[in-house]
């Protein structure tokens, strides 16, 4: 009540347009709930939620892919370590508007950018992941007969969890994020198109009940990933 | 004397490339092991102990020649027959005491129940009672290295290979581990591959010790001891036999300090 009460009169100081003081906000926020301001609110929800789950799947897939892939064989991972690492560090913007070009201004383009932004965290993870598994171990599992498969099962997947787990829940933090910012960037649906639009119509209250959803929105799916760390847990004893 | 040859080792050899260019780490090794025997190698640091050892445990596949268990040759790991305990004991930290020692047996497909009561029946004699639950981390090395060995034992493999098991052990735990190891072994009848540095442990534990060269890795000499258990160590014979234990790696340790 105290930083709703010094955020109005802070507001109420300033420009109320740019500083938004709850007694705007709170009605738009029920406006937007109550699918008043943008009737198809949850069609724009649920576009969004799928190209999440879109990116993330491709994410993880071609991250876990990679990842595997370039650890198992280690020249070729120490080779290719420091590039992945470098585009990783390129800011990833740049990349989308040639996105944009080549998947167009729907959903596919918005997809690519998530799964773009969360392919490196997770790739990089599992290499690291690899890296941090004693060699002892596997010898040892070898030695008691542990096929390819076991010990990638009984040795590999629990020596990296901690370190895969942390990866996937950044990769998944950063298509959401991938997915929210094309949407704004460019495109004629999804949450982060509204955004864009009530933004550039100055509908600052509307702007910022938008972004409280989204903020449910990127919670909802921590809360996934929280969910995910555990069945992993207790998967692997 | 009079059991059968079990595992035999048929002019191994074996090279491996380096940085610094190729080394030999085996010429030409033959060497057979008896039903039951605990049978000690010992030689100085970098003589390919380590990898004889591999090679019997298919591990490491020689480069010429071969290692033949009860008549058919060793072609890679073979848990019914052969368990390893190394130094580095190689727990899974992920797994209590309890799973780590059925970890074999699942690797087998052995059922739960059947492969917990297996592992918590052998935690008695390892002297883990009451550490069933415990993570590696949670326990002493001595401790840790028992559920290695307990790990072995699980899989009720004929032949036991120890690769310097205790070599990271203080003093005082290494022999109390000895003579533990010793009670195990002639309850179980296992035979008993074990490598280590140590002759004091070579003539407490051994029935034959055999002695490697420096690089490249050979057999140089093999000692019976036939005295019964415990030994004394002060005993007139066992005297006699670490001094002339002693002379023979005395000169191969020289060498591989001077080559290394």
């Amino acid at each position: 009540m105290v930083a709703l009460a010094l955020w109005e009169v802070a507001a109420r100081l300033g420009n109320p347009l740019l500083y938004v003081p709850p007694s705007a906000a709170l009605p738009a926020l029920r406006d937007v709930l109550a699918l008043r301001s943008y009737p198809d609110l949850l069609e724009h929800l649920w576009l969004t939620a799928r190209e999440i789950a879109a990116a993330y799947a491709l994410a993880v897939a071609g991250g876990v892919g990679v990842g595997f892939v370039l650890g198992g064989q280690r020249v070729l991972g120490r080779a290719w370590a420091p590039i992945l690492a470098a585009l990783y560090a390129v800011p990833a913007v740049v990349w989308y508007p040639s996105l944009m070009l080549f998947f167009g201004l729907d959903a596919a383009s918005k997809i690519a950018f998530g799964f773009l932004l969360g392919f490196f965290p997770i790739t990089l993870a599992v290499l690291a992941g690899i890296r941090q598994v004693n060699p002892q171990l596997i010898t040892v599992a070898r030695s008691f007969g542990a096929s390819r498969l076991s010990v990638f099962v009984k040795v590999l997947l629990p020596g990296m969890l901690f370190t895969l787990v942390g990866g996937l829940r950044t990769g998944l933090a950063l298509a959401v994020i991938g997915v929210i910012v094309g949407e704004i960037l460019g495109s004629k649906a999804g949450v982060g198109s509204l955004i864009n639009h009530a933004y550039g119509l100055a509908r600052t209250a509307d702007y910022v009940a938008l972004v409280l959803v989204t903020l449910v929105l990127i919670v909802l799916s921590d809360v996934l990933a929280s969910s995910i760390e555990r069945r992993a847990r207790r998967w692997t004893t | 004397m009079s059991a059968a040859a079990l595992i035999r080792i048929e002019g191994v050899a074996k090279r491996f490339e380096t940085a610094s260019g190729a080394v030999e780490a085996l010429r030409d090794v033959s060497l057979t092991v008896r039903e039951g025997e605990f049978c000690t190698i010992i030689g100085p640091s970098g003589c390919g102990k380590s990898t004889l050892l591999g090679m019997v445990g298919g591990l490491v596949s020689p480069d010429a020649g071969r290692v033949v268990i009860g008549g058919a040759p060793v072609s890679g790991p073979d848990p019914r027959r052969v368990a390893t305990v190394f130094q580095d004991p190689g727990l899974f930290p992920w797994r209590t005491a309890l799973e780590n020692v059925a970890f074999g047996l699942e690797l087998q497909g052995v059922p739960r129940a059947r492969r917990r009561q297996v592992a918590s029946d052998l935690l008695g004699p390892l002297g883990l009672r009451g550490f069933a639950e415990k993570y590696p981390r949670e326990l002493s090395g001595g401790m840790r290295q028992r559920v290695a060995i307990g790990r072995a034992l699980a899989i009720d493999a004929r032949i036991l290979l120890m690769d310097e098991p205790f070599g990271a052990l203080d003093e005082q735990t290494r022999t109390l581990m000895g003579e533990w190891l010793l009670d195990i072994w002639r309850r179980m009848g296992k035979t008993v591959i074990f490598v280590t540095h140590s002759l004091g442990e070579a003539l407490a534990l051994s029935s034959r010790v055999v002695v490697m060269t420096a690089r490249p890795g050979r057999i140089k000499s093999v000692l019976e001891l036939p005295m019964p258990y415990p030994r004394a160590m002060e005993s007139p014979d066992l005297v006699t036999l670490r001094a002339k234990l002693w002379s023979e790696i005395r000169d191969e340790s020289l060498r591989a300090m001077s080559e290394s």
